[in-house]
């Protein structure tokens, strides 16, 4: 469960409204791929990801990442129940993809400096706050079905 | 180790901050109060809420020292020994803190540079950042 105030929901509703989430889904796991590299272990059928500029082009990278932001955008709509939202794909990830749960903190941050990249100063310390705090309680939720 | 290239890419990030370390500085300490309070612990003497002429100045000797990191990056340890003296035996700060300041720190290049944080620039500071920390925390123990 993520704490926010009504306030830092609604700021994070707000700014969530103008996301392109197909773009910044993208861009957000191709940034995740080039910036710790060994994340690129789920993702060898893929095809080139041999340089930073062949990642962010990929098509595979760019339709995947769209699919994973669009599950995290479900995920902002049942802020006060992540890990029931989250339960089938917990399971998914642990089941049958063998991801470390370490790897959604990492694409959680990710997220988070992407969203700086596209608004700038509007993306403020408290904005950042209430967004890590939503982004660690999505990585949480993913991995509350793990055993 | 930084290849030719990427000390290429720290360098010009670099030039976007050199002049304004103050500002830099206190947004990054702003931001890591913000978002990971448990980190004003060790800050107690910049005031609680912290005070604004305090984060300038204190942020402005952070970012001062990453100066010195980017000037002597083929000698991180020469450089910043005396640092990692200070943080081994008077500051102490838990290692795990420093991820913490360095996604803070992506988020201040991020919304400045916007447009211009090219993914290769996020990850030649990811790795440049680390390996400070990695500097800073070595003498520990």
């Amino acid at each position: 469960m993520v704490h926010l105030t009504g306030e830092e929901k609604s700021a994070v509703t707000a700014l969530w409204g103008k996301v392109n989430v197909e773009e910044v889904g993208g861009e957000a796991l191709g940034r995740l791929l080039v910036v710790y590299p060994w994340t690129q272990r789920f993702f060898e059928s893929f095809g080139d990801l041999s340089t930073a500029d062949a990642v962010m082009k990929n098509a595979n990278v760019k339709k995947h990442g769209k699919k994973v932001l669009a599950s995290f955008s479900e995920g902002l709509k049942h802020l006060d129940d992540l890990k029931g939202t989250f339960a089938a794909l917990s399971e998914l990830h642990c089941d049958k993809l063998h991801v470390d749960p370490e790897n959604f903190r990492l694409l959680g941050n990710v997220l988070v400096v992407v969203l700086a990249r596209h608004f700038g100063k509007e993306f403020t310390p408290e904005l950042q706050s209430a967004y890590q705090k939503v982004v660690a309680g999505v990585a949480t939720a993913l991995a509350h079905k793990y055993h | 180790m930084l290849s030719a290239q990427e000390r290429a890419h720290v360098a010009q990030v670099w030039d976007l901050i050199a002049g304004h370390e103050a500002l830099f500085g206190a947004e990054l300490l702003l931001r890591l109060f913000t978002v990971y309070p448990s980190t004003k612990t060790y800050f107690k003497h910049l005031g609680d809420p912290p005070d604004e002429v305090q984060l300038l100045s204190h942020g402005q000797r952070v970012l001062e020292a990453v100066g010195v990191a980017v000037r002597h990056m083929d000698n991180l340890r020469a450089a910043l020994s005396p640092l990692a003296d200070l943080h081994a035996r008077v500051l102490r700060v838990d290692p795990t803190n420093f991820p913490l300041l360095i996604q803070c720190f992506q988020v201040v290049l991020a919304s400045h540079l916007q447009g211009e944080f090219t993914v290769e620039m996020q990850v030649v500071w990811d790795k440049f950042l680390t390996g400070l920390a990695v500097v800073l925390t070595e003498k520990y123990r």
